[in-house]
């Protein structure tokens, strides 16, 4: 049977259908809905951790107990996992460990590019690399008879272009009791397998090295992971991932060797494929990984001289790519320019499945298929707009998000701002722009610590770290520690809005919420931060600007570290926060200032230079109207005119 | 290879995965192989977004390369604009005529919605057709039925039979919302589209 699945939703199908016992994993984009859909098999247990280094090593326990477990994050979240990723390649598996670990190509939501292929390599652990949504199912679901067989975790390393495709997907049978109980061989006591000190590592060592030997041995062979789709034309592709669909539609003739089970590469199988073919070329996003191994073996190959190294591929620079290939001396005939099969070319005959008579007798032109086909009409010289230049549309935090008011405080006092990473980075863009850095999940603390040491009283005394109430989880109070360890005097601001909010609004610690919505212990962060021995902790309300400057300057002013925790919940989390009345401006007292403008909400227009309100938008936060000097914005006849605190009977909600 | 692609665009929230997880599922019921790229994260807090959406016999990939897309469907005017070259030279932009402005930064005037971009549109789309499915949406009392109103406008293009589209309509609504959405596919699909926008 088939179903339209998204990818991750794929791998958690496939899990299941492996019988996997827990999913646990730290939220990510692009990897974030494995669990999500994960979590609606009921015989699942399925837990968000504070961080992947806690999730790997659940999932170790997992895997101990004798029970798969399946373990999901984004490629950097496995920087954070890498500790214990390294060591359990020694320590090996008792039930399956499969770890989802979800690259971004593009950076589309991630702040660098990482190919996480080398993990696999660095650390000797098997990789799978599904093509689609359908393998991810079906890969998930063996890799985790894969890892039994060979006893290693199994990085299953997927890319955005999978995790957020969705596509038919032929499914596997549901998991039976006799299944689950076979994958679930209970726990063995094994000291010099499990205890990594010295001497027993020392032992596990060799034995990673003869379970790769098998593992190469296997992939050499394997017709399942790696398939050669033999072609027409002597031209040979061997291509992984993603890359593969981009390969098939740009030469549907030449033989493809694709590889499925990316580490151990199987090089045997490279080569005896090279040998079928009178051209062989490499086909993959990001780093030249296969590639630097296919010229290793000294097997004359060509590929990343083709192709861009950053960002993602698709068809227009796969076919780029050939079509330099078939003009750099390559006389191969089944590369000329003219026969690469292109989905830009029009076939108005081959009636499109899918469309109407009238629409395929329409076709292309002559000249629309060699417009199409050249990849310098992708270019903005050429495009159709002819210089027109469309306003770019970047995301922003929602109307009436609490960030806004500190973001908004940040800018006008000055502040040097460590950020870190949530909805909250977006106020480093425009008109926001009150964010110096933002270097990874947790870094905020630590960076002010550090540069707060050296910068002279007055700079020490305008910086702040900002971080999220999930990041601070995440991986922030060490360096909360270390900050009152040292006599920091440094201001941490602690941004709760009560879910892991930029990825849809996951619970965290500090929900109170488990997976499932059901109610968990809360972690209390104000009463944690003075546990551990900060002094000066206060809780305050973004939306009131006047209490938040205030708390700012005293806090900034103390020669102690402080802690400000900022309380606002996320609008998108559980159950909705209630909305107030939007706000209303008068034009004839606007002084066309712009200062409303530059809280940059989506909610403020600008029309014929003046402020307008979406009143469907604008959630009543009166952020707006408190930067409004004028005050011409105004809620309910309110414009905060005769005080500047404002009491909850003034305001409805 | 014959792929038919057909590229969504609109703001963040507008309901254009649902949109295009419909015609998926409608291409799905006909028999077709059907592969979609989608968008998630940080680009859903009111940016722009695309969803990709291929069929055909067997579909390798899932992103629809620079000129090739039969159809845009674009919920918003300037998304429509930011996509139109996607459209093959006989491509077919249907358009909701609704201006969402970007966030603003300034008062000053050159941050104000693209003035004349309605002749831009018609300058440079191969083929247009206004859909104000907005209007009819309002009409019918719910603002949410923008994209079902939208995906009836495609259809009438399309060689999927009927059917499958109230197929994929019902799987994806719940049976309180599928008589309004069912309407408002059908309101859709026999519309008097504009040639200039109201
Ligand atoms: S999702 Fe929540 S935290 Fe993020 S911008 Fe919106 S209101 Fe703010
Ligand atoms: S318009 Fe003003 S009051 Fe309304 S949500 Fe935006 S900032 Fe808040």
């Amino acid at each position: 049977m088939k179903a339209l699945l998204l990818g991750n939703a794929a791998v958690a199908r496939g899990a299941w259908e492996a019988s996997v016992a827990m999913g646990c994993g730290y939220p990510g984009t692009p990897s974030t809905e494995i669990l999500e859909h994960l979590g609606r098999y009921k015989d699942v247990l399925v837990q968000w951790a504070p961080n992947e280094k806690v999730a790997y090593e659940v999932a170790m326990g997992v895997s101990l107990s004798g029970h798969r477990a399946l373990v999901t994050m984004k490629h950097v979240g496995l920087n954070v996992a890498a500790d214990p990723f390294f060591s359990s390649s020694y320590m090996g598996v008792n039930g399956g460990l499969v770890v989802a670990c979800a690259d971004d190509p593009g950076m589309h939501s991630s702040q660098d590019e990482q190919d996480n292929r080398h993990f696999a390599r660095a650390a000797r652990v098997l990789m799978v690399e599904p093509a689609d949504a359908a393998e991810a199912r079906w890969m998930t679901a063996a890799a985790f008879s894969l890892s039994e067989r060979f006893d290693t975790p199994v990085l299953l390393r997927l890319t955005t272009r999978v995790c957020h495709q969705t596509a038919l997907v032929e499914l596997g049978d549901p998991p039976t009791a006799d299944a689950a109980n076979a994958a679930g061989h209970g726990y063995r006591k094994n000291i010099a397998k499990n205890v990594l000190l010295p001497g027993h590592a020392r032992q596990r060592r060799l034995v990673v090295e003869e379970r790769m030997a098998a593992a190469t041995a296997f992939s050499n062979e394997s017709d399942l992971w790696n398939p050669v789709h033999r072609g027409t034309s002597s031209v040979g592709v061997v291509t992984s991932g993603v890359a593969f669909g981009y390969v098939r539609e740009v030469l549907p003739d030449a033989s493809v060797l694709k590889i499925g089970l990316s580490y151990p590469i199987p090089i045997a199988r490279i080569r005896s494929f090279a040998a079928t073919v009178e051209r062989l070329y490499v086909m993959e996003e990001l780093d030249p990984f296969l590639e630097d191994a296919i010229r290793a073996a000294g097997i004359p190959v060509e590929g990343s001289s083709l192709r861009p190294f950053c960002g993602e591929l698709n068809l227009t620079l796969v076919e780029a790519a050939f079509r330099k290939a078939s003009e750099h001396g390559c006389t191969n005939a089944s590369l000329d320019a003219e026969s690469v099969a292109t989905p830009l070319e029009a076939s108005p005959d081959a009636a499109t499945p899918g469309a109407s008579p009238d629409a395929a007798t329409r076709g292309a032109s002559a000249d629309a298929a060699t417009r199409g086909a050249s990849p310098e009409a992708a270019s903005p010289a050429a495009s159709p707009l002819g210089g027109t230049e469309v306003p770019p549309r970047p995301p922003t935090l929602c109307p009436g998000c609490g960030h806004r008011g500190m973001f908004s405080l940040f800018r006008e006092m000055k502040l040097r701002v460590m950020g870190d990473i949530g909805c909250y980075t977006l106020g480093a863009l425009k008109p926001l722009a009150a964010m110096d850095a933002c270097l990874c999940m947790g870094a905020s603390i630590g960076m002010a610590h550090g540069l707060t040491r050296f910068a002279s009283p007055e700079d020490s005394s305008r910086t702040v770290a900002v971080i999220g109430d999930s990041t601070f989880f995440h991986s922030g109070i060490p360096s909360l520690l270390d900050m009152i360890v040292h006599g920091s005097n440094a201001t941490v601001v602690i941004l709760d809005n009560r879910w892991t909010a930029m990825t849809g609004a996951q619970p965290n610690p500090g929900t109170g919420l488990d997976v499932n919505g059901k109610p968990a212990p809360r972690f209390d962060i104000p009463g944690v931060c003075r546990a551990l021995g900060v002094r000066r902790v206060r809780e305050i309300d973004p939306y009131q600007l006047e209490e938040c400057r205030q708390a700012l300057e005293e806090e900034l002013a103390a020669p102690e570290v402080s802690v400000i925790v900022s309380y606002k919940p996320c609008l998108l989390g559980t159950p909705r926060p209630a909305i107030a009345p939007a706000v209303t401006i008068d034009l004839d007292a606007c002084d066309r200032c712009g200062a409303c403008i530059r809280v940059g909400c989506m909610a403020l227009h600008e029309h014929d230079g003046y402020p307008t309100v979406d009143s469907a938008l604008c959630t009543g936060c009166q952020i707006c109207l408190q930067v409004c000097e004028p005050h011409a914005i105004s809620v309910n006849g309110f414009t905060g005119q005769t005080s500047s605190s404002r009491t909850s009977t003034e305001v409805p909600t | 290879m014959s792929i038919l692609n057909v590229l969504f665009c609109g703001v963040g929230g507008q309901g254009i995965l649902t949109s295009s997880r419909i015609l998926a599922l409608a291409a799905m019921h006909a028999g077709l192989d059907v592969k979609m790229s989608e968008v998630h994260g940080m680009a859903q807090r009111g940016g722009n977004v695309d969803t990709h959406v291929r069929i055909g016999e067997s579909v390798p990939s899932s992103l629809i390369a620079k000129e090739t897309a039969h159809y845009l469907v674009a919920f918003e005017k300037l998304e429509a604009l930011r996509n139109i070259d996607f459209l093959r030279p006989d491509g077919l932009a249907i358009v909701c005529p609704l201006e969402i402005p970007p966030l603003a930064l300034s008062l000053k005037r050159n941050h104000s919605y693209l003035p004349h971009i309605d002749d831009i549109l018609k300058r440079t789309a191969p083929r247009l057709e206004w859909v104000d499915a907005e209007a009819i949406a309002r009409q019918m009392g719910d603002r949410r039925l923008v994209n079902v109103i939208l995906l009836g406008a495609l259809a009438r293009h399309l060689d999927i039979s009927t059917e499958h589209w109230k197929q994929a309509i019902r799987d994806r609504f719940s049976p309180a919302a599928q008589a309004a959405c069912l309407d408002a596919f059908e309101k859709g699909a026999t519309h008097d589209h504009m040639c200039t926008p109201a």
